[in-house]
């Protein structure tokens, strides 16, 4: 109960923050970016407003959640507005819970609230068939921030916002590129190759969730991906909380 | 003359650390035994003493003012007894329950020292969110919410946002949401700090009428007299150790009485050598005062007054106020209010 009402301030408090506003007017700047170069783009306008558009949709969630989730924490502790909640009987489990459950909430109205701008715009040109691939990688984007979101939870925990915003952005580069990254580890020297497969395989698997291109293409993933996804998604997300919640059971909030 | 301090040395403790479910429990709201905490500062690995060795109990119904210099160790204990500070050795109990324990909290209410709030939320909903999360159902919080903006004098403004809000609207606002849910126990870090004199008398009504509820109140302050008028006892932390822990009367009766004699104009008095170092004069517009340092000599005084033929016009005795006390006790152990903590 106590985690849902964390979450419902946190979602309170993303929302009226400017940064979300700001970052929604961006995208429908981009959506309408898409229109003036979609003509130039010799027949493969649609793909070319599907793919930035779901681009879009994941690179300003990834701002929001450098931007506020990085200091969600971190914001509370130096403001002091965290006695006010952790010296009521709640756990400071549910407290990281909740918090990463608000902002996960945010983001996920954000991405909604951006996939229907362009399912509109793609249904204005006669593309409505692109819809149903718009909404499912759309729903994979939200699973990504929602895993980014929990990493970024556990980092303002323990640090600062700006140290936090650096190792967030990193841990999503490395996730980004964990495939490649797996890759280059095998030509290298035995100690150093599994070094890179360990860090290729601490950070999250994002290009699972990256179902742009097919999309753009006009077609649809597997009900088993999608699951698969969500399910990884939840896991990964849920022992990154259990690691935050362990680090900050035995803080002293100064 | 000895000094207060030496007059009342410190009580040995005889506080046992055990469960919390005896009959002591069922008397005492607080109970610390040995609560320490220390803090390592990571990249010199130097150890500083926030508190050492902390005994005391605090009976159901009790105020009790905590007294100390800044750096004494005050805001510490509160942290440690509301869960904010882990403790490094010893143990504290809250109506039987361990401190750090969810359950140790539902009872408490807690104000921090200048609080801080969501500056995004109205006044309201700020109340309604505190009401909730120590866990009244919404409508009950809703309820209580509007009860306690009309008590603290902000209903008008209950739906402005809380960065448009003054310090002492704040201030207000944080002790309606430590008491919206009415905690048997209000621990208050500074609650005085930085209000105006009608707000410091507004907080100080609201503590007494909690009083009169039976509420149990454990509170930090700088401002003496509000301690003295408000306590059934006092506790004195200096660096981070418990010195005294007493009854405010018996602190005030032990110190010593004195007796302010005024009188018209201002009389040219020769005083007797045997009574002149009792006595130190001071002169207001139109009228002397003798304040007199050995109350027991009153009537030898007034029959020599009267003998020099000067009209007095008021006999008042005085209470050596705590501030007096205090600061005995403090010069007494060399502490002299230094605001920096002691090595460990």
């Amino acid at each position: 109960m106590n985690t849902l009402l964390i979450a419902r301030n946190t979602f309170r408090e993303a929302t009226r923050d400017r940064v979300l506003a700001g970052v929604l007017a961006a995208g429908l700047v981009l959506l309408a970016a898409t229109q003036v170069l979609s003509p130039l783009a010799l027949g493969e306008g649609r793909r070319l407003t599907v793919d930035l558009g779901l681009s879009g949709v994941s690179i300003l969630g990834l701002m929001v959640v450098l931007l506020v989730g990085t200091s969600l924490v971190a914001k509370e502790l130096e403001r002091r507005t965290i006695f006010n909640l952790l010296s009521r009987p709640i756990a400071r489990s549910s407290y990281l819970v909740g918090k990463w459950l608000g902002l996960s909430s945010a983001l996920w109205v954000l991405a909604g609230f951006m996939s229907l701008a362009l399912c509109l715009v793609l249904a204005t040109h006669g593309a409505g068939s692109f819809a149903p691939g718009v909404a499912e990688a759309a729903y994979l984007t939200g699973l990504e921030l929602m895993v980014v979101t929990a990493l970024a939870v556990l980092f303002s925990a323990l640090s600062t916002p700006v140290l936090s915003a650096l190792y967030t952005l990193g841990f999503y580069l490395v996730g980004q590129w964990s495939y490649d990254l797996r890759s280059f580890g095998e030509h290298l020297p035995t100690v150093a190759g599994r070094l890179v497969g360990m860090i290729a395989d601490l950070a999250p698997n994002l290009p699972l969730f990256n179902a742009r291109a097919i999309a753009a293409g006009g077609h649809l993933t597997s009900l088993h991906h999608l699951g698969f996804a969500t399910l990884y998604a939840l896991l990964y997300a849920g022992c990154v909380l259990s690691l935050a919640t362990a680090a900050f059971e035995s803080r002293d909030f100064k | 003359m000895s000094s207060w301090a030496e007059r009342n040395p410190v009580r040995p403790n005889s506080i046992q650390p055990g469960p919390g479910h005896g009959p002591a429990e069922a008397r005492l709201a607080v109970r610390a035994a040995g609560l320490t905490k220390l803090y390592r500062n990571p990249w010199t690995l130097r150890v500083t003493r926030g508190l050492e060795d902390l005994d005391l109990e605090l009976e159901r119904g009790e105020v009790m003012g905590y007294v100390g210099p800044n750096g004494a160790g005050k805001t510490t204990t509160l942290k440690l007894l509301t869960g904010l500070h882990k403790p490094t050795r010893g143990e504290a109990w809250i109506f039987g329950q361990p401190v750090g324990s969810i359950a140790s909290r539902r009872r408490v209410g807690f104000l921090p020292e200048q609080p801080y709030f969501y500056d995004y939320l109205t006044g309201r909903e700020y109340l309604e969110l505190a009401g909730r999360l120590s866990g009244l159902s919404g409508r009950e919080a809703g309820a209580r919410a509007a009860r306690w903006l009309g008590r603290v004098s902000l209903a008008g403004v209950e739906r402005r946002r809380l960065r448009k809000y003054s310090k002492g609207m704040l201030q207000r606002l944080g002790l309606a949401a430590t008491l919206i849910h009415e905690p048997e126990l209000l621990i208050l870090d500074e609650p005085m700090s930085g209000l105006d004199p009608l707000g410091r008398r507004e907080v100080r009504d609201l503590l007494l009428e909690q009083r009169q509820r039976g509420v149990t109140v454990l509170f930090s302050s700088h401002i003496l007299p509000d301690v003295e008028m408000l306590c059934d006892r006092v506790a004195i932390l200096l660096s981070g150790r418990l010195t005294r822990v007493t009854r405010v009367s018996d602190l005030v009766d032990a110190g010593p009485q004195r007796v302010e004699i005024r009188c018209e104009g201002r009389p040219l008095l020769q005083v007797p050598p045997r009574i002149a170092p009792l006595i130190e004069r001071v002169e207001h517009p139109g009228e002397t005062a003798l304040v007199l340092r050995a109350a027991e000599r009153l009537n030898e005084v007034l029959e020599w007054l009267i003998g020099s033929g000067v009209r007095i016009r008021a006999v008042t005795p005085q209470r050596a106020s705590l501030e007096e006390l205090y600061i005995e006790a403090a010069q007494a152990s060399g502490e002299n209010g230094n605001p920096e903590r002691r090595m460990a």
